[in-house]
């Protein structure tokens, strides 16, 4: 009995969390590639106006480390996501897959700080921010970003930070809550003290 | 995946490792994104465009359709700074925009620099299929054959999430349920249909993974692999080719200099 325990306790990932988690990011991925549509809808209200949607990008590390809980989900849920923009044969393909590797570590280095154990709204919130950050790295080469005027920055940024908090934090984590109500996250986590706990009883 | 896409020959890029051919593609995108210069990145996304009609292995009118957003594109991510950039040779102003010289060519310098990027992912993504690039990665980069297969199975139950979504949409309609406006509205359309799509996704992902687990899927150290990726003359000339294209945009960036600047950052 307590080897199985020892053994149930293990946090690496198994083949199921792998597969969940792509799973669940390539459909995310799909609403992605969709959103863009989304994002120009958003575009003509005033400058910088579509980084109120933002954050739909930056949902996947997020829903799918709330739902598993297993440190390098964040990480690979971002990455599968931005795949399919190159099964869908995107112009945008490598670009988002490199995109996606910042964004994803920087989701990752957030739950990473809370060492993988705080599962709130405001962490998800936080981890939302992180993925954001993650952004603006290649933003620095790529849109040469210090050559815009301060305020124009600030507010490209400022935008996105909200957005990925409501929308990657928020809503992300609504929708786990939901989707924990119909049962089909127990399989999924790892064993805690109280599930063995129920045994002895 | 997409019909349209699927080339209609194949060209020595096709044939080329997949493995290698991401690898060349991300360190194009390196040398892309860290170049400054506005004459080396023209260069870069003309040839890169001329390169996607010669190896993409489509007839020319598709490869034309395929590379028009690129004048979207080049508009979409050009038109921010030439009108806030930085600079001091100042063209026109009005309020808060102020178009300068040094504004405009970083502007365009961002346009070929987005061209490029997407004529190099192109140049990848038309020629390699998910499948080969997952075998590759795991047989030349040691890629955990968990990953690789998590990937090539969720690839394979994507239409069925679409099946899905449709009998939702269908259901929900003959149910009357009608969507309200507001944003309570739309985080209530969120949760109709996202919460049974994903549920059900979450479902099928593990049920597939206990099926393949029960069939001792990575049980063995060893695998054998029904595509055996290999390295071939091919991967040769699609490395010579490469390099070939950047040391001739970079040549022609020096040489045959159309707007002579050399940084277009501001200082």
């Amino acid at each position: 009995m307590q080897e199985a325990v020892n053994r149930g306790r293990g946090r690496g990932l198994k083949l199921s969390d792998l597969l969940v988690t792509v799973f669940v990011s390539l459909v995310l991925g799909v609403v992605y590639h969709f959103w863009s549509s989304v994002y120009s809808l958003f575009t003509p209200f005033f400058k910088e106006s579509n980084e109120i949607v933002y954050g739909m990008w930056f949902i996947a590390p997020t829903l799918c480390f709330l739902l598993i809980r297993k440190p390098g989900i964040a990480l690979i849920a971002e990455v599968a996501a931005s795949h399919v923009e190159i099964l869908f044969g995107s112009e945008w393909g490598i670009q988002l897959v490199f995109y996606s590797i910042v964004q994803g570590l920087g989701a990752e280095l957030v739950f990473a700080a809370f060492r993988y154990r705080r599962f709130t709204p405001g962490a998800a919130a936080l981890a939302g921010i992180g993925a954001a950050a993650g952004s603006i790295i290649p933003d620095i080469y790529y849109g040469y970003l210090a050559d815009y005027p301060a305020w124009l920055v600030i507010l490209k940024y400022v935008l996105r930070a909200i957005s990925s908090a409501v929308i990657a934090g928020y809503l992300a984590y609504g929708l786990v809550k939901a989707v924990e109500a119909t049962g089909v996250t127990r399989q999924l986590r790892p064993l805690q003290d109280k599930d063995y706990q129920a045994l002895e009883d | 995946m997409n019909q349209f896409l699927n080339s209609r020959w194949h060209t020595w890029l096709h044939k080329a490792n997949p493995a290698l051919k991401i690898a060349l593609v991300m360190s194009m995108f390196l040398v892309t994104l860290f170049t400054h210069s506005l004459d080396f990145i023209l260069y870069q996304a003309l040839l890169f465009t001329v390169m996607l009609f010669a190896l993409s292995g489509h007839p020319p009118w598709k490869v034309f359709l395929i590379v028009l957003p690129f004048i979207l594109i080049f508009i979409s991510s050009s038109s921010t700074m030439i009108l806030f950039g930085k600079g001091d040779h100042l063209w026109w102003s009005w309020g808060l925009v102020r178009i300068s010289e040094e504004s405009f060519h970083r502007g365009i310098h961002i346009g070929f620099k987005s061209v490029a990027f997407a004529a190099e992912g192109l140049l990848f993504v038309l020629t390699t299929s998910s499948v080969d690039l997952f075998y590759a990665l795991m047989q030349k980069f040691k890629l955990p054959a968990k990953f690789a297969y998590s990937f090539m199975a969720s690839i394979r139950l994507l239409p069925m999430v679409w099946e899905e979504f449709q009998i939702r949409r269908q259901a929900l309609q003959i149910r009357g349920i009608r969507a309200r406006g507001g944003l309570k509205g739309v985080v209530g359309q969120v949760k109709l249909y996202g919460v049974p799509l994903l549920a059900q996704s979450i479902r099928r992902a593990s049920r597939v993974a206990v099926a393949m687990e029960s069939k001792r899927f990575n049980r063995n150290r060893t695998r054998t692999y029904y595509y055996p990726s290999k390295y071939t003359r091919y991967d040769v000339y699609t490395v010579l080719l490469f390099g070939t294209v950047v040391a001739a945009a970079y040549w022609a960036g020096e040489g045959l200099a159309v707007f002579g600047i050399t940084d277009v950052r501001y200082r």
